[in-house]
């Protein structure tokens, strides 16, 4: 348990996994954003609101309903521990350092609540991925928690060390990365020969990318 | 004797003469030495009203008694795997979620009625297990499945868990549970958190929560 102080310091959400399928949050009076229904179990005292993500207001609404990237999340508010999971998926944390994580929303599953999320056009990345053409976007100071079908690996882009993904086991990125489609499409992938590795991505610069030992299903993957 | 678990979704027990484990019929993946498993017509132990009492409360698991003498390898559907050890307490789990317990444990049903009237029975109804529940009480050990990782939460007077029912597995001990709804104008307008019935338990001893909101 967190010491449950106020006072003057800066009540931050304490994030810590229970094994590697379960997310605990330790909150004293501070509040996390969640994935709808995604709270298990929790002590203590806790509120739930539903809020919606894709930005605040007017302009996030409108952004929402263009995209379809929209994410049903609650904001949890209490005292007290608050376990959560969805669907036995595995748990990675990511620490933001005022830089900004791109997720898809499905595999987003909670964030503090200090954490700014918006939506972010990807082009035929997106459409690769089968996610569809946005995604969204955290940015701030704080932690957040994200989900993958099996343990995700973390791989560190640098200049020199370009990363290429299979679309269907991206998960998310972080850090300043540029990412550009590749298609290995070539006479053969016409003729039903292919590989059925057709598209990928390509990620140049300097951060971090997570992948899932598991390939959702894609266009890609039928070439 | 009790079990032990060779991963997280198998678990093995070791049968001795004059003992006996009681398992979900099937569940059985390897057995060694003589072991003789029969199938149990009255689903459990107790005579023919202990039977009849499981049948019309729907707690009638196929289930099938392991003797002989020589170790069993369980698992069922791939599911996650706990073992929990009584030592004279109650637990309280549904049928269908019993993979394997010793013959040490006595069996009963509990009408969930009997504990908050007619809200137990609501309760029973939203969470999916109807209007009765298995219970075990007495020295040993069970297996119990769950879909994704299991963890424990203790429950002391002073700190009341509450839990959603789609992820609630088990629980022993001296605890009582009523259901707790949050239900505010937001859910009637379609705009809930998807949190709107919780099960609250308070007393002492602990519950079993999964890592996942689907039933088995």
């Amino acid at each position: 348990m967190a010491p449950r102080t106020g006072g003057y310091l800066r009540c931050v959400a304490m994030f810590r996994l229970q094994g590697s399928k379960v997310l605990a949050v330790d909150m004293t009076g501070d509040a996390v954003k969640a994935k709808n229904g995604s709270m298990v179990a929790y002590d203590g005292q806790m509120a739930f609101k539903k809020m919606s993500g894709g930005g605040e207001g007017l302009r996030g609404m409108v952004t929402r309903r263009l995209t379809g990237e929209q994410m049903t999340v609650m904001e949890v508010k209490g005292h007290g521990t608050c376990w959560f999971a969805d669907r036995a998926s595995e748990i990675n944390l990511v620490s933001l350092q005022g830089d900004k994580l791109y997720v898809e929303s499905s595999n987003l599953l909670a964030t503090d609540a200090g954490l700014r999320t918006g939506t972010s056009f990807t082009g035929m990345r997106g459409a690769s991925q089968g996610n569809g053409l946005f995604t969204t976007t955290v940015e701030g100071h704080g932690q957040a928690a994200i989900m993958s079908d099996g343990p995700a690996v973390v791989l560190r882009v640098s200049a020199q060390y370009p990363l290429t993904v299979d679309p269907g086991a991206y998960v998310a990125h972080q850090g300043n990365l540029r990412q550009s489609f590749q298609s290995g499409v070539t006479f053969r992938t016409l003729m039903g020969e292919g590989g059925g590795e057709a598209f990928q991505i390509r990620f140049e610069g300097d951060g971090l990318v997570y992948v899932q030992p598991s390939e959702r299903n894609t266009i890609a993957g039928d070439v | 004797m009790g079990f032990r678990e060779i991963n997280s979704k198998m678990v093995e027990a070791t049968v001795m003469p004059g003992q006996r484990l009681f398992s979900q019929r099937g569940a059985m993946l390897a057995y060694k030495g003589e072991v003789s498993f029969t199938p149990n017509m009255a689903g459990g132990q107790g005579g023919i009203m202990s039977m009849i009492g499981r049948r019309v409360a729907n707690e009638d698991t196929p289930l099938m008694s392991v003797e002989g003498s020589g170790t069993v390898l369980f698992g069922h559907g791939g599911h996650h795997v706990q073992v929990i050890n009584l030592s004279g307490d109650t637990l309280c789990v549904e049928a269908d979620r019993l993979l394997a317990f010793e013959g040490t444990l006595q069996q009963g049903t509990m009408f969930l009625g009997s504990q908050g009237g007619v809200m137990g029975m609501v309760r029973g109804q939203i969470s999916g297990q109807g209007l009765f529940t298995t219970t075990l009480k007495g020295h040993g050990a069970v297996a119990v499945m769950a879909h994704g990782g299991v963890f424990e939460i203790p429950i002391t007077p002073q700190r009341p868990v509450h839990v959603d029912p789609q992820a609630y597995v088990a629980h022993h001990g001296d605890v009582r549970n009523k259901l707790s709804t949050a239900l505010g104008w937001r859910d009637m307008v379609g705009r809930g958190s998807g949190e709107a019935f919780q099960l609250e338990l308070s007393g002492s001893g602990a519950v079993y929560v999964q890592a996942s909101e689907e039933k088995l």
